[in-house]
C-alpha cells in the first residue's frame, strides 16, 4: 500500500489536482479539450492555460450536466495531468477523487473503469466535494461552535448546477441535498445569449463570455434599487467589454465607458480612431447571477437558492437546524461572484425562524477549497480504511462482467 | 348540419390569417421554454459544431446523437456492418460514443427506484411559493404587459415592436 494519494477534484468546468506529500500548490486547469480554428491538434487541459487566445477557442468538455459521460475525452485529459503536470505514476498510488451526490449508476461505472482499468490506482475514494470543503472549512475557522462537530451547510455553486448539502460529522446527510439545475455554464450560456440579442453576436465566442462574465457580472444586494439605477442614460451600472481584436489584446478587458454617446445607451460602439469593438453592458450585469437566486425568471420550475436552503433542511432532523444556519458555507466558482454571500444573507432571513442565528462563510479559495479538504482527508488513517482496492474492483467488476455475459 | 355553418361564412383569407398568427398554445410554449433551457446547458451551439466537422473529415452517419462528432475515425470500424453481434464491451463502447447525460438518466429508470430510495430525481430543488417574476423579454427591466401571442412579457411598446419583429414564437417556431 503506497502512501501517495492523487486528490483530484474534477469540476465540470476545472479540475483541481495534487499530490498530498508534496505541499507544493495544486495546478487548476480546465476540464475540457479546447480546439482553436484551423488547428488540427486540439488543446488539452492545462494546454489551454497557455494559450492566450481566448476567441475562437470551442471547447468540449467530458463533464455533461456535472456526471462523467465521456470518459475517452477524460482520459485524455487525465493522462496529461498525471503524466506531464503531476509527474506520478498511477500504478503506485491513490486517488482521491469528488464526484456528485446521486450519481447513476452508469456514471460510476464509467468512473470505476476509467479509474481503475485505464489509470490502474491502487485504491481510489469518491467522496463529494461538499464535505471536503468542509473540512477545509473546519480547519480555518475552529471557533465556529458548529465546525467542532464537523457540521454545516454547504452550497457549492459549481459549474453545472448548484447543490445544497448539509454535512454533520463530516458526512453528507442525503435526505437533505438540494440541486438547483443552475450553475456557471448556464449562465455563461445566458449572457451569450442576452448580449448577442441585445448588441453584438457572440454566440461562437463561449469560451470568452465565460472571462466576461466572471469580469463584468455581480449579484445585486437590492435587486429594485439596481434596477432603477440602470434605468438611466449614465446608469453607473454600465460597463463596457473591449473584444479582443488579435493585434492590440487577445483577451480583451473591462472597463468604464468614459464618454456615453446621444443615442442609446444600449449599442455596440465602434469608435472610429481605434476601431475596437466594445460590448456594451447594463442590467445583464446583475440579471444574469440573478437566475441563481430565482430560477422563475428563466422559466425553470425550481426555488431559488434560500428556498432550496430551506427545502433541505425540511429534509434533516429539527435539532441540527440551528447548527447548520449557523455554517453556511459557499463554495465553487459561481459563489466567487461578488456580492453572493450578501444576497443570500438578505434572502434567507426572512425565510427562517428569528430565534435562529444565520451566518455564511466565504473562504479565501471558494475554487479550491474542496481540493484543499480533498489533501486534508487523504492525509488521514480514515483514507486507507474507506477506500476501495482495485482488488475488490475486479472481483466486484468480474461480477459484473459476468451479468453482462448472461444478458447476452 | 350547424357545425359547419361557421367556416361557410368565413373567408378563406380570414382563416388562413388566423391559423398564421394563431396562438401559440399553453404546451407549445412550454416545450420552447423547456428547449431553450436545454441550450443554455449545451457546451457548443450548432454552428460551431458544424465548424468543429468541417475541420475534420465529413462523414454521414445514421445515428444523430450530437455528442459523437468528432469520433468519426472509431465509429466507421464498428459502424460498417450494423447487424453483426457485438461481443465485448469495449468494441460496444466503441461503436455507440459516449451518451449524454440525460440518455444516461432515461436508461436507469430511477421512478422504478425503491421507496425509500433517494435519487438524482428527488435532489432537484422543488418549484419556487413565490410567483415568477416579469422582466421584458427585450431589455430586461421590470415588464407589465405580454405578448397575445406567445406570451413573452415586454415593458414598453418600443419593445413589443422588437419583440414580435425578432423573437415572437411565431418565427421561431
Amino acid at each position: 500500500m503506497s502512501d501517495r494519494v492523487v486528490v483530484l477534484d474534477n469540476g465540470g468546468s476545472t479540475c483541481k489536482v495534487g499530490v498530498n506529500l508534496k505541499h507544493q500548490p495544486h495546478s487548476v486547469f480546465p476540464n475540457g479539450t479546447g480546439k482553436i480554428k484551423g488547428e488540427r491538434q486540439p488543446l488539452v487541459g492545462d494546454q489551454l492555460l497557455a494559450c492566450g487566445d481566448l476567441s475562437t477557442v470551442s471547447i468540449r468538455r467530458p463533464i455533461d450536466r456535472g456526471y462523467l459521460v465521456n470518459s475517452e475525452l477524460e482520459r485524455e485529459i487525465w493522462a496529461r495531468a498525471f503524466r506531464s503536470v503531476l509527474k506520478v505514476d498511477p500504478n503506485s498510488s491513490s486517488l482521491l477523487l469528488t464526484e456528485a451526490p446521486f450519481a447513476l449508476p452508469a456514471v460510476e461505472e464509467l468512473t470505476a473503469q476509467l479509474v481503475f482499468e485505464d489509470f490502474g490506482f491502487h485504491s481510489c475514494l469518491r467522496v463529494p466535494a461538499a464535505t471536503l470543503a468542509q473540512k477545509a472549512h473546519c480547519q480555518d475557522q475552529p471557533g465556529i461552535a458548529a465546525n467542532r462537530a464537523a457540521c454545516g451547510l454547504v452550497v457549492d455553486a459549481g459549474f453545472s448546477f448548484t447543490h445544497v448539502v448539509p454535512v454533520f460529522d463530516a458526512h453528507a446527510i442525503s435526505s437533505g441535498i438540494k440541486r438547483i439545475n443552475i450553475g456557471g455554464k448556464l449562465l455563461t450560456n445566458y449572457l451569450k445569449e442576452l448580449v448577442s440579442y441585445r448588441s453584438i453576436n457572440m454566440m461562437e465566442e463561449t469560451y470568452l463570455m465565460e472571462h466576461i462574465k466572471e469580469q463584468a457580472c455581480f449579484v445585486s444586494t437590492d435587486l429594485r434599487a439596481d434596477l432603477h439605477i440602470s434605468r438611466a442614460r449614465q446608469s453607473p451600472n454600465r460597463r463596457e467589454y473591449v473584444l479582443p481584436d488579435g493585434v492590440n489584446s487577445t483577451t480583451g478587458f473591462l472597463r468604464i465607458p468614459a464618454d456615453p454617446l446621444p443615442g442609446s445607451s444600449r449599442q455596440p460602439t465602434v469608435h472610429e480612431k481605434s476601431s475596437e469593438q466594445v460590448l456594451m453592458m447594463n442590467n445583464e450585469r446583475f440579471l444574469v447571477p440573478e437566475v441563481l437566486f430565482s430560477p422563475g425568471d428563466l422559466g425553470l420550475q425550481q426555488a431559488g437558492l434560500a428556498e432550496a436552503i430551506v427545502q433541505a433542511l425540511e429534509g434533516v432532523h429539527e435539532s441540527l437546524h440551528p447548527l447548520l444556519l449557523s455554517n453556511i458555507l459557499l463554495t465553487g466558482g459561481s459563489a466567487a461572484c461578488p456580492g453572493f454571500a450578501q444576497r443570500l444573507l438578505a434572502d434567507l432571513r426572512p425565510l427562517v425562524s428569528d430565534e435562529y442565528e444565520v451566518g455564511v462563510y466565504m473562504p479565501d479559495d471558494p475554487i479550491t477549497c474542496a481540493h484543499r479538504g480533498g489533501a486534508l482527508l487523504a492525509a488521514s488513517p480514515a483514507f486507507g480504511q474507506a477506500a476501495m482496492t482495485r482488488q475488490a474492483y475486479e472481483e466486484e467488476g468480474a461480477a459484473r462482467m459476468q451479468t453482462i455475459a448472461n444478458d447476452d | 348540419m350547424s357545425g359547419a355553418r361557421p367556416s361557410k361564412r368565413r373567408s378563406t383569407r380570414d382563416k388562413k390569417t388566423s391559423q398564421r398568427v394563431g396562438l401559440v398554445d399553453k404546451a407549445e410554449r412550454q416545450q420552447a421554454a423547456s428547449a431553450r433551457l436545454d441550450r443554455l446547458e449545451d457546451d457548443q451551439d450548432a454552428g460551431e459544431a458544424l465548424g468543429h466537422l468541417s475541420d475534420d473529415e465529413f462523414r454521414l452517419d445514421d445515428s444523430d446523437e450530437g455528442a459523437q462528432i468528432g469520433e468519426g475515425r472509431k465509429r466507421k470500424k464498428g459502424g460498417k456492418r450494423p447487424g453483426v453481434k457485438r461481443k465485448t464491451r469495449g468494441q460496444l463502447a466503441e461503436h455507440r460514443g459516449p451518451k449524454a447525460f440525460s440518455t444516461l438518466l432515461d436508461e436507469a429508470e430511477l421512478e422504478d427506484a425503491p421507496e425509500d430510495g433517494l435519487s438524482y430525481l428527488t435532489a432537484a430543488a422543488a418549484s419556487s411559493v413565490y410567483p415568477a417574476r416579469k422582466w421584458c423579454s427585450v431589455c430586461g427591466f421590470a415588464a407589465t404587459y405580454k405578448c397575445v401571442r406567445c406570451g413573452s412579457q415586454c415593458c414598453s411598446r418600443k419593445c413589443f415592436g422588437t419583440h414580435t419583429e425578432t423573437r415572437c414564437l411565431k418565427f421561431t417556431m
